[in-house]
């Protein structure tokens, strides 16, 4: 069973990420010398104090493995006593998380109240520009799809005990989270493919340069109206494409590997690692990615065609993109000026606030 | 109300297996699934103890604590027991739990496990008491026909014990009582020195135990 390719590779993640580490300790020649001296510290102990078995107990809560019969997974450890570390690590984790989740959403839906959708100051032109081939935005989509069913899952698992439960009730509950913990497991794997992908496509645009500090430096001019002028992808898109993206999403793809496949006989304390290490890197990704989700969408007027129809409105580009669009206009970009009547999809024109 | 529990007697148990096989045959349990199992320490070496374990019905148990839906419940005896129809088989359970109590019948790629199964204490689940849903789930309910665990019912050394707290703690402190009193201090009246002798304290320098497993 273990020495299956996949069981290999799924090995050499494992101890390339330390998660290893448990499985590692109880089989490294110390741990066995640690318990040969407390056998013999048992044996001492009977000889002069019969009855009293301390080093026996000491043993067990060492977490030493032990012999058994009984065959399965650790039957041979008596009591694993991370096991209690991990269900109070996850109390925090949880709070904290889902008020971040909470605060980000509410903050978003304050935001639009008081901002509404945020518009160019110019009249949409006659000219667009394909912001984003077919093959970026596949990918894109197949990200965005499977992303935010993870998502909305995982907070169904995660948060849905003190949130939904009281809501529903406890069969209704239940359903609910048989769908949410099948759907996580059997759309997850297909990160695997829809990461490196995404990465693959969208490296290109996400050089990171001096400009991209001045951007963030300017923060309040974007949401102003007053832009600091930005590339094809501005500072706040390559904060997305290298957190939640390259460093998030695929630790997120290894730790849930850990714990979706228990057919490979990991350890119990080897998923807990798993878990907490998914969990906030979950809830820190799911943060950042509403914020993406809401720009790309509600919040500034035109974005979301760059997502459906690849083309955007010229005038978007040099509101929002100033760089890219001087280059489109120099001819140094890949992407060049189309009318919008030539265009091969009918491009929504970013919606205009009146001068 | 009575408080129920297990005691497991370290100086009584002698590694038969009797309370794993009984558990299996009284509720009819599934290959792969044992609610009960016995763990020997420094097997083979003077002085080697075993335990009997399975679901130790935990006051604040992490079990409960951890559970996405809530599935868990405490009977007033303070046993604690899950509900099959509402568990995900998401598997916290099983890594929270101290004991390795909780059980799952499969452990297949994508994270299906099935439905949870452990140690009910014979006490059965939330279904009518001995119906044959109750039954087929969770196993016999002994506790609604007056008996007590089956493992501890048949434990041969009385090592295993099952049932009130009270009533086990004063059987446990009079056993430790007469184990001090009587006897002689080189010779207890009973366990294992008597059985296999007083060990000898190891000689230095002393041969690793078990021989091979170093």
């Amino acid at each position: 069973m273990r020495s299956s390719p996949i069981g290999r590779t799924a090995g050499a993640l494992f101890a390339a990420l330390s998660f290893a580490a448990g499985l590692a300790a109880a089989q490294s020649p110390a741990v066995v010398a640690k318990e040969v001296d407390l056998a013999q510290q048992q044996q001492s102990q009977q000889a002069v104090q019969p009855l009293n078995n301390q080093p026996v107990w000491k043993e067990i809560r060492s977490g030493v493995p032990q012999i058994t019969t009984v065959q399965g997974r650790e039957t041979n450890i008596l009591i694993q006593s991370q096991g209690e570390t991990w269900r109070a690590v996850r109390v925090p984790i949880a709070f904290w998380g889902g008020l971040l989740f909470a605060l980000t959403v509410g903050g978003l839906a304050a935001f639009y109240m008081i901002r509404g959708t945020m518009s160019t100051q110019v009249k949409p032109g006659d000219r667009v520009i394909e912001r984003l081939t077919p093959a970026d935005r596949y990918a894109h989509w197949l990200m965005a799809i499977v992303w935010v069913t993870l998502g909305v899952t995982g907070l169904i698992l995660s948060l849905g005990k003190s949130v939904l439960l009281p809501l529903i009730g406890y069969t209704l509950f239940s359903w609910l989270a048989v769908l949410a913990k099948n759907l996580h497991n059997f759309i997850g794997p297909v990160l695997i493919v829809a990461v490196p992908w995404m990465i693959v496509r969208f490296i290109r645009y996400n050089g990171i340069s001096i400009d991209d500090f001045r951007w963030f430096a300017h923060l309040r001019g974007y949401f102003k109206g007053e832009e600091y002028p930005s590339g094809k992808f501005n500072a706040g898109e390559k904060l997305v494409f290298w957190l939640v993206l390259v460093v998030l999403s695929t630790t997120l793809v290894v730790s849930g590997l850990v714990l979706v496949f228990p057919n490979f006989d990991q350890t119990r304390s080897t998923m807990q690692v798993a878990n907490v290490v998914h969990m906030i890197a979950a809830y820190v990704a799911i943060a950042l990615a509403c914020v993406h989700i809401y720009l790309g969408t509600l919040g500034v007027s035109g974005t979301y065609a760059a997502m459906r129809d690849g083309y955007v409105d010229a005038t978007w580009a040099e509101h929002h993109h100033l760089r890219w669009y001087e280059d489109v206009v120099a001819g140094r970009a890949r992407e060049q000026f189309v009318q919008r009547e030539a265009a091969p999809v009918a491009v929504a024109a970013a919606r205009a606030k009146p001068a | 109300m009575a408080r129920m529990k297990f005691l497991c007697d370290a100086e009584r148990c002698i590694e038969c297996n009797g309370c794993v096989t009984a558990c299996k045959q009284e509720h009819d349990i599934p290959w792969g699934v044992n609610r009960r199992r016995v763990v020997t320490i420094n097997d083979g070496v003077p002085g080697e103890r075993s335990i009997s374990v399975a679901c130790m019905h935990c006051s604040d148990a992490p079990c409960m604590a951890v559970c996405p839906v809530d599935c868990f419940y405490r009977t007033e005896e303070g046993i604690v027991l899950h509900d099959k129809d509402l568990c995900i088989g998401c598997g916290y359970c099983f890594y929270a739990c101290p004991f390795g109590a909780p059980q799952f019948p499969q452990a297949g790629a994508f994270g299906v496990r099935g439905k949870m199964d452990k140690c009910t204490f014979c006490a059965g689940g939330p279904e009518a008491n001995n119906s044959d849903a109750e039954y087929k789930k969770y196993g016999r309910n002994r506790l609604a026909e007056g008996k007590l665990p089956a493992c501890a019912e048949m434990c041969a050394t009385k090592a295993l014990l099952g049932g009130d707290s009270d009533v086990l703690s004063d059987i446990y402190r009079e056993r430790v009582t007469n184990r001090a009193a009587r006897g002689t201090p080189s010779m207890p009246p009973w366990g294992w020195d008597t059985a296999y002798g007083r060990p000898e304290a190891p000689k230095q320098p002393a041969a690793p135990p078990g021989g091979a497993k170093s």
